[in-house]
């Protein structure tokens, strides 16, 4: 792979982490056949929650951060804990201790403290055309899709090699060629709330590492967080297009692709399939993190039907402290908002064996990374059900 | 005999290597703390990673397995070199964080549990000493989309009674296209075979020996065959149904190196 001269020149005077960086980069490049790297503007890297990395990344990041330090805007991915509530949910003091450990780690290399799936609505927006290296797959999925930004699904030590370089190997979903969709979706029924994350789940599975294209619905842009979600849960897809929707859907070419027509009953198949629990002990809402609309919609919810088991809230930091009063009400009918962390990278195993979601993206990761049962249906029929 | 790849993280390693035939996740794979394998699937559970040159074909998995081959390296427990067929970000990554030396391109298929291995990553060679592999050309007979399978006689040396290819020793430096159209004339009867690819040459091993398989594709004119004494029996079969044969060891691999077929399950 090839450095340009402002490259070669930072490499020059780079201490030992940046060219441990660098090096990584270029392994990534002529693994990928990339020919060069590109500048970005910001970077989101996955792989804080220490239930997730446990001591292996723990004693990285620690080792790493003694020097290194981000050259770009650069966000990170939600904790395993809400640190300000951790007693309260019962989670053990040696993992909280090393929570924060991590997130101190992650603070000195210069990493924005907002644990977060969903930097994008934390005003981390860029521009149509704008490189980036994103890790968290929700995310990569929004950046690429919704706002037309490039970057591949970054994995976490990627991610942050790039952060440190302030750029990234030019491959894949940063070339025009790899934007364009290898699979059509013909969506024959309505889709919204859930809806949206079962066709995502649909079409992750039938997509694998392609390139989605949907026609026949349209979405506004927190209905498109949790289609994207849901895909890139069920399938390795990094972007997609809606038609009429998404900015580069017109630029899209779909002659002669697989086309695959989705019906109602393909819909409530995929509820079926992820459905595998009786009664749940826990309502878990998140996954991506909701944003502080979402968070008023849910408390009005919660107020008109209290359930009568716990409700899990997951939001940013941010959300959570823009809508006091949403957090009240839901706190006051048993529920919790936890901020900094999300629902399937948090402990739930110590205390819950099924959880009710909404949440595609849950549905499909609950079980194996939680250890959980799922009942996965529609947020209304879900507190109706536990009322 | 010595073999070449890519370079991915530089250095030296002398050792004894220990070979999975199958990818491996370093998450739930390795014990992070003794570098002791876990995976059953490896052929290599209980063994540690320590001081040996760990060939597999690539990792899979989670991205927190570049953070357990760092602590590895870090604790004195991890490879001393790695060998990979394809290298993917995983382990390269956790391989540069550790400094550990890595080859990819490298046919880890012919490498057993146990070969005495010295590596040098600067130079993108890794040096089996002790073992002299005799070179072979295996060649593919195409027509109409079929694939001609001989059944071994009771006669030859090696793999006898199994099914193979039109084969045969190399000698010298001679090319491999003139010796395989030569085989192919003595072995079928078949003549005017157009060579169409040839693919990465494949280390087969067989108790004691080892062969160096050049593999190759020619399109022939015509389906009958006239068979010497070294097969006793011939037959035109799709490629899909190689695998339903008692066949010489890695004949699929050899195939999928000339010819491209779709992986099971996708369209």
């Amino acid at each position: 792979m090839h450095l340009a001269p402002t490259q070669e020149r930072w490499l020059a005077a780079a201490n030992r982490t940046q060219r441990k960086a660098m090096e990584i980069l270029q392994a990534i490049g002529d693994i990928e056949g990339a020919e060069d790297l590109v500048a970005i503007t910001s970077a989101h890297v996955s792989g804080a929650s220490y239930k997730m990395i446990g001591d292996p990344g723990l004693e990285f990041l620690e080792d790493f951060a003694r020097e290194g330090r981000v050259a770009v805007p650069t966000t990170v991915n939600p904790l395993g804990t809400d640190m300000a509530q951790w007693r309260d949910l019962g989670v053990p003091a040696e993992f909280a201790e090393k929570q924060a450990r991590i997130a101190a780690a992650y603070e000195r290399m210069g990493v924005r403290p907002v644990y977060s799936c969903v930097p994008y609505e934390l005003g981390v927006r860029p521009a149509l055309g704008e490189h980036v290296a994103w890790a968290e797959s929700n995310a990569v999925c929004f950046a690429n899709s919704v706002l037309g930004a490039r970057t591949n699904r970054e994995g976490g030590p990627s991610a942050l090699a790039a952060a440190i370089v302030g750029a990234t190997p030019r491959y894949g979903l940063h070339l025009d060629e790899g934007r364009q969709p290898t699979i059509v979706f013909d969506v024959r029924t309505r889709v919204r709330g859930i809806g949206l994350s079962l066709l995502g789940l649909f079409a992750g599975e039938a997509a694998g590492d392609g390139l989605p294209f949907f026609r026949g619905f349209r979405a506004s842009e927190p209905g498109l967080k949790w289609l994207g979600a849901a895909l890139a849960s069920s399938g390795s897809v990094g972007m997609f297009h809606l038609a009429g929707v998404t900015p580069e859907s017109r630029r899209a070419r779909t002659r002669g692709l697989p086309i695959v027509r989705v019906s109602r009953e393909d819909l409530d198949a995929v509820r079926r399939k992820y459905t595998n629990g009786e009664e749940a002990d826990l309502i878990g809402l998140g996954s991506p993190q909701l944003s502080a609309e979402e968070l008023r919609e849910i408390a009005a919810l919660v107020a008109r039907t209290p359930p009568r088991i716990p409700v899990w809230v997951f939001a940013s930091r941010l959300a959570r402290e823009a809508c006091p009063e949403a957090v009240a009400e839901i706190e006051r009918h048993g529920g919790r908002v936890l901020a900094d962390t999300c629902l399937e990278v948090t402990l739930l195993e110590h205390r819950f064996s099924t959880v009710a979601t909404p949440s595609g993206k849950g549905a499909y990761y609950l079980p194996s990374l939680c250890k959980q049962k799922v009942i996965f249906d529609d947020v209304e029929a879900l507190l109706e059900r536990y009322a | 005999m010595k073999l070449t790849g890519r370079r991915i993280v530089g250095g030296r390693a002398a050792g004894e290597a220990l070979a999975s035939p199958v990818p491996l996740s370093f998450v739930g794979g390795v014990d992070p703390a003794t570098g002791e394998v876990l995976d059953e699937a490896t052929g290599c559970r209980g063994h540690r990673l320590g001081g040996r040159i760990f060939a597999f074909p690539h990792g899979r998995g989670s991205t927190v397995g570049s953070y357990v081959v760092y602590g590895l390296a870090k604790r004195g427990v991890g490879p001393a070199a790695i060998l990979n067929t394809r290298a993917e970000t995983i382990v390269a990554v956790g391989a540069i964080l550790a400094g550990i030396p890595t080859v990819d391109g490298i046919d880890v298929g012919g490498i057993l549990t146990g070969d005495r291995l010295v590596v040098d990553a600067d130079a993108a060679e890794v040096d089996l000493p002790d073992l002299v592999a005799k070179p072979v050309v295996s060649a593919f007979l195409r027509s109409r989309g079929k694939i001609l399978l001989v059944r071994r006689s009771e006669q030859v040396s090696t793999f006898a009674g199994r099914w193979s290819v039109i084969s045969g020793y190399l000698e010298g430096d001679e090319d491999p296209r003139e010796r395989a159209r030569l085989e192919i004339r003595e072995e079928t009867g078949i003549r005017g075979a157009r060579f169409r690819s040839e693919g990465a040459p494949l280390l087969v091993r067989d108790r004691g020996a080892a062969f160096l398989v050049h593999p190759l594709l020619f399109d022939v004119p015509r389906t009958a065959v006239r068979l010497d004494w070294e097969n006793v029996e011939a037959r035109w079969v799709r490629p899909d149904e190689i695998e339903g044969f008692d066949t010489v060891p890695r004949l699929q691999e050899a195939m999928r190196s000339v010819i491209f077929t779709p992986p099971p399950g996708r369209k």
